[in-house]
């Protein structure tokens, strides 16, 4: 058992992260951080639940966590590989690439214009070469060298 | 009478409301939009921890926030770890937030007496189901920022209801502290403590967390394959039929598109 401070600030943390996931899954555009978010409710649900099953000394809540892990890697599975194969058809990650799926009554979403300040790319620490550089072929290439 | 002078409880009611709106207003300026420069980011990072400090505070005034530094440092680490999650333009760094954020989590798990579940938090989402996130991004991401990055959808709509909808929960949260002795949440404790004081007995599952120890992950395992043996065979089921569900949707997309090859041959 925990005492009641330690439920509230647990409820308060929960509630939290919950409430930032669904900020995440409202906003954002790409579906792996979509994804995230989801997963960040999750959390937050946990948290939640865990406090709650401490507080009453009850096991139910800390078994359903058990079973959202569960569903939650299920989830993880089945939905990553539609996201690789949604970019495979249109080589975007981007959920407005399948605004075609919409209402016929419902209007296009329009992009905006893009933030200026962003444009810069940043520069990623690299490795030290070490010994001979391989014959590389360029259209065999699968290295990326942006994140 | 001063009109300036009001209730404590009207005093953190303002702190919430100002709380909620700078929330609100710190989220708008940290997601990717077009009106975007370094400076209003900075006054939006500001702002978010304004706001965390009065959602803070107005717990503290409602009775809510603890002395438990431990707690506070982990919470503090999955909150803001949280945050950076959803407002971070590379998907990269989204889930290696996100990783920080489930060790804090599971720190919190850890502080709440959940021992397993806060290592199986570790071990299986950070371990496994955020490793497979990363191939993804590996395999499916395109070579520098994408324009989806960097731009969000609704970002005011949702900053205002995801700041209400936390405003309201802590409102409801700060109740259940606030009402002492009414609240039904207490009931169920205290009438099992009643009956356990009235039989003599030691309620089973009820173990003070400082002396619980080894006892914790034990009694989970009780439960788990006593009561509820049918859902965690079911939950094997689930396992399953997702893993051939998975490999079904990419075999299958693989045999169309080698189909496809040979038709245009």
């Amino acid at each position: 058992m925990i005492p009641a401070t330690l439920l509230t600030n647990a409820l308060l943390v929960g509630a939290v992260l919950f409430c930032l996931g669904l900020v995440g899954i409202l906003t954002r555009r790409n579906l792996i951080v979509m994804f995230l978010s989801a997963e960040l409710m999750l959390q937050g649900v946990s948290v939640t639940l865990v406090a709650w099953s401490r507080y009453h000394g009850d096991w139910g809540g800390q078994v359903l966590v058990v079973f959202v892990l569960t569903v939650a890697a299920c989830e993880a599975a089945v939905a990553l590989v539609l996201v690789l194969q949604a970019f495979a058809r249109t080589g975007r990650l981007d959920a407005a690439a399948w605004q075609s799926l919409r209402e016929d009554n419902l209007p296009r979403a329009i992009d905006r214009e893009l933030p200026a300040g962003d444009s810069v790319v940043p520069t990623w620490p690299r490795l030290t070469p070490a010994g001979v550089r391989p014959e590389a072929d360029a259209s065999q290439s699968l290295e990326r060298d942006h994140v | 009478m001063d009109p300036v002078s009001t209730t404590p409880v009207a005093q953190s009611g303002m702190l919430l409301a100002g709380s909620i709106a700078a929330l609100a207003s710190a989220l708008w300026l940290l997601l990717p939009k077009a009106s975007d420069t370094i400076a209003s980011r900075r006054v939006g990072a500001l702002l978010g921890a304004l706001a965390l400090a009065g959602f803070a505070a107005t717990g503290r005034s409602l009775g809510c926030v603890g002395e438990d530094a431990v707690f506070l440092t982990v919470a503090a680490v999955a909150v803001v770890s949280g945050l950076a999650t959803i407002v971070t333009r590379s998907p990269v760094y989204a889930a290696i937030w996100f990783a920080m954020a489930l060790a804090g989590v599971s720190g919190v798990l850890l502080v709440l007496g959940a021992q397993f579940l806060g290592v199986a938090t570790i071990v299986v989402y950070a371990g496994a189901i955020l490793v497979m996130f990363l191939f993804v991004l590996m395999l499916a991401q395109p070579s520098g920022m994408a324009s989806y990055d960097r731009v969000s959808s609704e970002p005011m709509l949702a900053a205002a209801a995801g700041a209400v909808l936390l405003g309201l929960l802590t409102l409801s949260i700060g109740r259940l502290s606030a009402a002492e002795p009414a609240a039904c949440c207490r009931m169920p404790s205290r009438v099992e403590a009643a009956a356990a004081a009235a039989t003599g007995t030691v309620p089973e599952a009820s173990p003070l967390p400082a002396e619980s120890g080894g006892n914790e992950v034990a009694h989970l395992g009780a439960q788990l394959f006593g009561r509820h043996l049918f859902a965690v065979e079911v939950a094997g089921v689930l396992l399953l039929v997702a893993l051939v569900g998975a490999i079904a949707v990419v075999s299958r997309g693989e045999a169309t598109e080698a189909d496809h090859r040979r038709e245009d041959r």
